[in-house]
């Protein structure tokens, strides 16, 4: 396989909402980031874990994770995420692009002003 | 030999009139303030008002916060009301609470859920500095109510201010007492689906398509797929690996019920507040912050958590 991808639950396209659950991950030019789509669930946690990993583990200050195609992040999903942007060395963060809202309402609820993670207003 | 003095105080203050209320209200206020306490009042607006007059410029020194909005939920009322003022002032000894869960207008079906409430703040605050009043309208609560603030109260002070020991204070009985099964969906039942693991997505977008056809729309759509993403999920991870979730309209509400095969062992499940660091236990606590009325039964044969959103 030479696609960068990495799939979970080996999923075709997501098309009806009827379809497996998927989270496709895929490389933004020039190594900005991961453009994600998909849902983080319960199924697709471990892609999510995968990909907030190689955030961390970057050679970037901004780190880019492009969300606009995700419909949805449950608890833990925003969980992971906050607990990947408190891993960064002070003055590195993730820039969520699009993130969904139910991510944002929880990152709200949660951890409000989180310094790792940078929200630009689209 | 030594006694140990629970520090935790937690009376229930009975008054008939507005007289009553302030002079039971502003001097626990006011002795509170006296000795530099933080101090927060959580009661029906109108009361609010009262309380805020009452107090006139000592008022800014209070945080005032309507029940019925912040309290809307009774599971909400002790991690994102009560604990989280007490938690926000650690090393200030003292914390001082009015908490009014119980009103004239609180339906039958909110009912048991605001009663175990007030039963569960008392696991909540044991062993911790802080005293929470909790004042019954004995004019216009019925008698079943008045009956069970003796139970989930150690003390119970009069309109008078005489304060007397509850002799049939169990908390814990009543909790078990309202652990019923909940009344039957009135009919028309317009979603029941079977998950697991794999259909979890599956479970949430068909409530969620039928939550926005019934006229659920915006952010509380949003909370929507987000309370349901967690009941089920704690169907999957905690309820014996698969639920059934159900959804109907009762009263100008969405009504969602998730059953599993799990049993709820934990009574302050959902009702702790969630430290930045801590990982887990969301799960509830966000159905309970986000949702107008929580409803749970549980037992031997399983878990149902009753889920309801204004329509």
């Amino acid at each position: 396989m030479q696609s960068p991808e990495r799939t979970a639950a080996g999923a075709a396209a997501p098309v009806a909402t009827e379809a497996a659950p998927y989270l496709v991950v895929r490389p933004l030019p020039g190594g900005r980031g991961v453009r994600i789509a998909g849902e983080v669930v319960l199924t697709t946690r471990t892609v999510w874990a995968d990909a907030l990993a190689g955030a961390v583990g970057a050679d970037r200050c901004a780190y880019v994770l492009e969300l606009s195609e995700v419909s949805f992040v449950d608890v833990a999903g925003a969980e992971a995420l906050a607990v990947a942007a408190g891993r960064l060395e002070s003055g590195r963060r993730m820039v969520l692009h699009n993130p969904p809202r139910t991510l944002s309402r929880v990152l709200e609820m949660y951890w409000p002003g989180l310094p790792g993670i940078e929200v630009p207003t689209p | 030999m030594s006694t140990v003095t629970e520090p935790f105080v937690h009376p229930a203050l009975f008054y008939a009139d507005t007289d009553e209320y302030l002079a039971g209200c502003v001097s626990f206020v006011r002795e509170g303030l006296e000795r530099g306490e933080p101090v927060a009042v959580a009661v029906p607006s109108y009361n609010l008002r009262l309380i805020e007059a009452g107090l006139g410029e000592d008022a800014r020194r209070v945080r005032l916060l309507d029940m019925q909005e912040a309290g809307r939920n009774p599971g909400r009322i002790i991690p994102g009301v009560l604990r989280a003022f007490a938690d926000a002032h650690p090393g200030a000894g003292r914390v001082r609470l009015i908490g009014e869960p119980i009103w004239a207008g609180r339906s039958e079906t909110e009912y048991p859920a605001c009663a175990q409430h007030e039963a569960l703040i008392n696991h909540a605050f044991t062993g911790r500095e802080v005293s929470i009043l909790c004042p019954y309208d004995t004019t216009r609560l019925d008698e079943r109510t008045l009956a069970d603030a003796y139970v989930t109260h150690p003390v119970v002070i009069d309109g008078t201010g005489r304060r007397s020991d509850s002799p049939v204070y169990d908390p814990d009985g009543l909790v078990a007492r309202y652990n019923q099964p909940l009344p039957a969906a009135p009919g028309g039942i317009r979603l029941t689906y079977d998950y697991d693991a794999e259909t979890l997505p599956t479970a949430r977008h068909r409530s969620v398509a039928e939550a926005a056809q019934l006229g659920l729309a915006g952010e509380r759509l949003d909370d929507f797929a987000l309370i349901v993403a967690e009941l089920t999920t704690n169907s999957v991870v905690h309820g014996g690996g698969s639920g059934t979730v159900l959804l109907w309209t009762e009263d100008g509400r969405l009504v969602c019920e998730v059953r599993d095969a799990g049993r709820l062992t934990d009574p302050l499940a959902g009702r702790r507040p969630a430290r930045r660091d801590q990982i887990g236990g969301r799960g509830l606590l966000t159905v309970n912050l986000l949702a107008d009325l929580v409803r749970v039964h549980t037992g031997g044969y399983g878990t149902a958590i009753r889920v309801y959103l204004a329509l």
